[in-house]
């Protein structure tokens, strides 16, 4: 094969070799966090075969729901080259919020919720776009507001949902395939998601802001709206995520389930082959990234570690995951 | 080129006089600007220092100025490893969990209630060789694997916490025994706390480090571009390695102070310390992109936080509050510091 190559076009020969090694590296970015998935999940088959029978994978499954949805807006931050360290808190205040309004305003609620959620995330892409301030500064600022806001509105107590619960609680009750339909529900959000980077005029262009913006602004993409776009989409998804929430446990507290999934779905996103300096970002790929955050304490307590040494082997898998499916060459600049 | 003009007796025919003048102004403005930054800060902590003077009696007493000295000392310490670190373009999120690792590691060995007499001050050279080899190992992974340091220092941040609860197990609370150490950082020496002793040490130790190493200087320069300090031969990677051991170091120091504070051992001694220090660097003025910035103004910011909250629960405000104000002061500092910056073409991460 490259022999003809360089019989028909010597001047070129070392262009296909590139693309080639160009293309390798592509696959892998794309199946690697596949491939990651299963050779774990392939482990813990082997050294505790009950765990897979008794309906492990569904348990993997239900538990990496708001994982994935709050990896997927996050991804899709971190896609136009900035990093969302507010949506685990917005999503937090939209369960506690839903919580409170589903009673009132029974199936309306969760509308309501995900246009406020939306809109907060608007709110700090627009900051982010128009103020041009560093996202990391500022969504750590909207952060402490939004965790504030969590507090006062919960009054630091548990939230339970009075009544109407059963509009979001079958979502988690039902399911297909043993899985919830929460689970589904970010699954077809991440291909609606696929199909807007892949083929949409929009998508290409939220790429390429992460790419290189200053490149973007001066083939006329619409910079700001498109940043606005990313910030408000994981907004949005952080009011699925906040929903989930409510219909796994039907009730939200400040410090109960979805306190701590910040950095769970960052590391679901990278895991899942987004790039943190942007520009890359595969939706269906970081389904696998966000399963297999969530495998890693359920494998792990599987095949017996001691919970004490748990977040230990989170940490150092975190570490060794990122570290096996990142691309990188050898001039590039990490920071 | 103007010599030559000059013997061939023709002038050129560009008038670079508005380059030049823009060029004077742009100078001027960014002399300018590196002194009203900090100016700013002080008037604004001047301003609540008075704000909150006038909302309680309690607040301008000497006995208050301890406390907030004691409450910021942790932070101050930790703070200039993450400037250090910041400087570079990079961050390190693993405070929290060095702080645990090296903590738990120091009261275990030191006289405490789970039984032992303690190895003395081996403790604390155990205790922060524990926080160097957590930082070495960031730093080894960030420069040699090439991972984010965001994504190393995260992945550390669990290791150590989990260090940490292995090392704590299932027993009781490890207490301290020995009476000298009890209440130690808020003790005073010549009216100052003690901690804030060592914080002071840390903070002219750090300022230092930045100024006359060449360990400072090259991280400013690879903060600035490494691209430009790694062709002009800087050592870029072991400067990197170093930064990130001294933070993890200072991270462990702090650590210790923490624990002796709160008088037991805990993994989540550091617990919230994180979304301190990263805010107090960014209100400080330390520019996250790297490059720019310095410990001085870290320590402004903290104390600018550390004003704040302790105001703030002297004015009787509901702690629920507390994380919206600290908010909204970093939204409004990082705002006020990009506005004169804004330009059609510009790119903001």
């Amino acid at each position: 094969m490259s022999a003809t190559v360089t019989e028909a076009s010597p001047e070129t020969g070392a262009a296909p070799r590139a693309r080639r090694a160009v293309i390798g590296r592509h696959a892998w970015q794309a199946i690697g966090p596949i491939v990651i998935f299963i050779a774990m999940l392939v482990v813990v088959a082997i050294l505790t075969p009950a765990f897979i029978g008794g309906g492990g994978l569904a348990i993997i499954a239900a538990s990496s729901a708001p994982i994935l949805l709050l990896a997927l807006g996050q991804s899709m931050v971190l896609n136009v080259g900035s990093i969302d360290l507010s949506n685990a808190a917005i999503a937090l205040l939209g369960a506690i919020l839903l919580a409170l309004a589903l009673g009132p305003l029974a199936a309306g609620a969760p509308i309501v919720i995900l246009l406020v959620t939306t809109l907060f995330g608007a709110v700090n892409g627009l900051l982010v776009a128009y103020f041009q301030v560093p996202s990391f500064a500022l969504t750590l600022g909207t952060l402490g507001i939004f965790q504030a806001a969590s507090l006062v509105t919960s009054g630091r107590t548990t939230v339970y949902v009075s009544n109407n619960g059963q509009i979001v609680s079958t979502l988690y009750q039902s399911g297909i395939a043993n899985v919830p339909i929460t689970f589904w529900i970010a699954v077809v959000f991440a291909v609606l998601l696929w199909i807007l980077m892949r083929y949409t005029r929009i998508g290409r262009g939220l790429t390429a802001i992460g790419k290189n913006e200053s490149a973007a602004i001066f083939s006329a993409v619409r910079t700001r709206a498109l940043k606005v776009l990313a910030f408000a989409l994981s907004g949005f998804a952080a009011g699925i995520a906040g929903i989930v929430i409510i219909a796994q446990a039907g009730s939200a507290s400040p410090t109960g389930l979805g306190s701590d999934l910040l950095l769970p779905a960052i590391a679901a996103a990278l895991i899942g082959g987004t790039s943190i300096s942007g520009g890359v970002v595969n939706p269906l790929t970081v389904i696998f990234g966000a399963l297999t955050v969530a495998l890693v304490p359920i494998a792990s307590s599987a095949i017996g570690i001691p919970t004490q040494a748990q977040s230990l082997v989170y940490g150092v898998v975190i570490i060794a995951i990122v570290a096996l499916t990142m691309s990188r060459n050898k001039s590039s600049i990490v920071k | 080129m103007a010599q030559r003009n000059q013997t061939l007796d023709r002038p050129v025919g560009i008038d670079t006089t508005a380059i030049r003048v823009r060029e004077h102004s742009i100078e001027r403005r960014a002399r300018f600007r590196s002194a009203s930054e900090p100016l700013g800060l002080l008037i604004a902590l001047v301003i609540l220092l008075i704000v909150f003077s006038l909302l309680n009696d309690r607040f301008l007493t000497v006995g208050n100025a301890q406390n907030i000295l004691t409450q910021a000392s942790i932070p101050l310490i930790v703070a200039v490893g993450a400037t250090l670190v910041i400087l570079l373009g990079s961050i390190d999120l693993s405070v929290e969990g060095v702080m645990g690792a090296a903590g738990m590691t120091w009261i275990l060995l030191t006289a405490n209630s789970r039984g032992g007499e303690g190895i003395g001050l081996w403790a604390w050279v155990i205790a922060l060789g524990v926080a160097l080899v957590l930082g070495l190992v960031n730093g080894l992974i960030f420069t040699a694997l090439k991972v984010p340091s965001f994504i190393v220092t995260l992945g550390m941040w669990y290791v150590g916490l989990g260090f940490a609860t292995i090392l704590y197990g299932r027993d009781l609370f490890p207490r301290l025994t020995d009476p000298a150490l009890t209440g130690w950082t808020s003790k005073l020496t010549l009216g100052l706390p003690n901690a804030f002793w060592v914080a002071l040490l840390v903070i002219a130790l750090g300022i230092a480090v930045v100024r006359y190493t060449r360990v400072g200087r090259v991280a400013l320069a690879v903060g600035n571009s490494e691209t430009i300090a790694r062709s002009a031969g800087l050592p870029a990677f072991r400067v990197k390695v170093a930064v990130f051991a001294i933070a993890a170091v200072l991270s462990g120091l702090g650590g210790i102070l923490a624990t002796i504070q709160l008088d037991i051992g805990s993994p989540n001694v550091g617990s919230g310390l994180l979304f301190v220090v990263i805010p107090a660097v960014v209100i400080g003025g330390t520019n996250l992109g790297g490059g720019k910035g310095g410990i001085l103004r870290t320590v402004l910011g903290v104390f600018l936080l550390t004003v704040l909250n302790n105001g703030l629960i002297l004015s009787g405000v509901d702690t629920s509050w507390q994380s919206a104000v600290s908010g909204a002061i970093l939204v409004t500092a990082i705002v006020f510091a990009a506005w004169s910056q804004r330009d059609r073409l510009g790119v903001a991460k």
